[in-house]
């Protein structure tokens, strides 16, 4: 689905003591199938900007065209369900929202709420907890006896579970261990590539944004501050540090490198491999 | 979602009211309290109402937020006042259709009675407005004071208090995150019959039920970890000051009261 925002703003609490303004004019253009990464500072509007993808806020000015559904700020009011199946959002440590008596209840509250039959919500469970990385056996235990990261699994199942077009991911990973990190990133991967979808992901971390974007929007203050691809984003350092972000550490490597060795290697092999790669042949011309 | 309810919430400005001791204002608002029930004529009721409209004035809160917070008590207050303007039957009959009849006295009743609910849902939000609610509890702990010679757990009575409040913003902001993640999830808590609507709050209830006790539990632990037993020898960061403001509050509290006692019917 392709996303489009338009000088998009919101405030919080408008006509209070307390109005902050939380976005400002932001506009992204997010063409279909891609893997954006919105990345930024705490507090740079990153969670609110992903909250008016499925109409849970609703912007204070400006508009967002989520394919057909058009959202503006003083529209009529709509019905947002068929909106809200086709925009998934994993929300932060998304297993505070289980609730229900055994994990498969869990898993078809979403498809049961979007109008899909019994049967099929059952069948759709007990294929997205493979997907998840789960045991069948877990669909009949109560959420609330799981671990930490079986409940995190479990919750982003739910999600899934609604076969969304569009994967809105806010920090899916925080608080996981390494292990469990990589497994999870590499789901939603796997996800976007094999069903065509358009996915964003809000992280802290370069290293994911490096290894999964196709493009790299970075907030700060409010407003869309860098919009483009991974190689472009990197090779703005300053601008970044000024955000209160960095490059990711291969690139990091990169410039330091090419400092001591002279060398001018290019930044734009960013990722393990390619970093790899290059950093052979450097040192195979240089044996030589 | 939940923007809209101003009771108990603190609205940051610099006004005399704000300045006053937590203690003053909870005297005058607890006395308060009663002396709205000595009024019983127009006169005593407009003096309340002016006594009110200056408290406010004082208190740099805009009317047009109080108002916003008074919305949802609105209803109650004009269904307090529609409930007497139909039963009671005294006084001349001013309107008559079937079996419907509307005495003088009913309406008079009515503005009274929605009067008087205005004027104490008006006051105790400006107590909660202008002070904020460590303040308040540090108040209560001090004029509650003397009854810990009667083995009152006051001190632990506040810190609950306290610890409350302090969760109230805290749990709100969890209902509503959690309240989006299923409504993420297709859930609809605004819409359809009430038995539906009802059920809807299952998915709500239950995981703010799981991570309040999981807090309590964490605070606790906190509190223990870090040496906290009890008031018996704390000392307070915030000392409580009583001002001439405050006695002078209370001063015009009391010629309020002896007014409405000389000019109640």
């Amino acid at each position: 689905m392709e996303i489009s925002i338009k000088q998009l703003e919101h405030r919080y609490m408008q006509g209070t003591p307390f109005e902050r303004r939380a976005l400002h004019d932001v506009n992204l253009d997010i063409p279909h199938e891609t893997f954006l990464a919105l990345i930024g500072h705490t507090g740079s509007g990153k969670s609110t900007l992903i909250q008016h993808l499925n109409g849970l806020l609703k912007p204070s000015a400006g508009s967002i065209r989520m394919g057909e559904t058009i959202l503006e700020a003083g529209g009529k009011k709509q019905d947002l369900k068929p909106l809200r199946k086709k925009a998934g959002i994993v929300f932060q440590y998304p297993e505070h929202q289980l609730f229900e008596e055994t994990v498969e209840k869990d898993i078809m509250f979403g498809p049961r709420n979007f109008g899909m039959s019994e049967e099929e919500a059952k069948k759709t469970a007990s294929r997205v907890i493979e997907m998840v990385g789960l045991p069948q056996t877990v669909l009949s235990k109560s959420p609330f006896d799981l671990s930490g990261g079986q409940m995190r699994r479990v919750a982003i199942a739910g999600v899934l579970a609604m076969k969304p077009e569009v994967l809105i991911l806010d920090e899916p990973t925080a608080g996981l261990d390494p292990a469990g990190r990589v497994e999870i990133m590499e789901l939603f991967y796997d996800l976007h590539q094999k069903n065509k979808l358009t996915t964003v992901l809000v992280t802290h971390s370069m290293e994911d944004a490096s290894k999964y974007a196709d493009e790299i929007a970075v907030m700060h203050k409010g407003e869309l501050y860098l919009h483009g691809k991974p190689r472009e984003i990197f090779n703005e350092r300053k601008a970044l540090q000024e955000a209160g972000l960095d490059v990711p550490e291969t690139v990091q490597f990169l410039l330091k490198w090419n400092e001591k060795s002279g060398q001018h290697l290019s930044l734009s092999n960013f990722t393990i491999e390619e970093l790899a790669k290059s950093l052979g042949q450097a040192l195979k011309k240089r044996g030589s | 979602m939940l923007q809209n309810v101003i009771i108990g919430q603190y609205y940051p400005a610099s006004s005399p009211l704000h300045r006053m001791d937590s203690r003053s204002k909870l005297i005058a608002a607890f006395f308060y309290l009663f002396i709205v029930f000595l009024a019983n004529n127009w006169i005593t009721y407009g003096l309340l109402i002016a006594f009110t409209a200056v408290t406010i004035s004082a208190s740099k809160v805009p009317v047009r937020y109080l108002y916003k917070g008074l919305k949802p008590i609105l209803i109650l207050v004009v269904f307090t006042m529609l409930l007497h303007v139909f039963l009671t039957k005294e006084g001349d009959v001013l309107y008559k259709a079937g079996w419907l009849e509307i005495y003088e006295g009913g309406v008079i009743q009515g503005i009274f009675i929605a009067m008087r609910l205005l004027l104490l849902v008006l006051m105790t939000s400006l107590l909660t407005l202008t002070t904020t609610p460590i303040d308040i509890t540090d108040g209560l702990e001090h004029l509650l004071g003397p009854l810990k010679k009667w083995k009152l757990p006051v001190h632990e009575f506040a810190l609950m208090m306290s610890i409350s409040l302090r969760f109230i913003p805290t749990l709100l902001q969890e209902t509503e995150k959690i309240m989006k993640a299923q409504m993420a999830r297709g859930a609809d808590f605004t819409s359809g019959p009430i038995k539906e609507r009802a059920k809807a709050f299952v998915p709500l209830l239950v995981p703010l039920f799981i991570s309040s006790f999981k807090r309590a539990e964490e605070l606790a632990l906190a509190m223990e970890a870090r040496g906290y037993r009890g008031g018996e020898g704390r000392t307070r960061l915030r000392a409580l000051e009583w001002h001439n403001r405050d006695t002078f509050a209370i001063v015009l509290l009391i010629l309020l009261t002896l007014s409405l006692f000389l000019l109640r019917s």
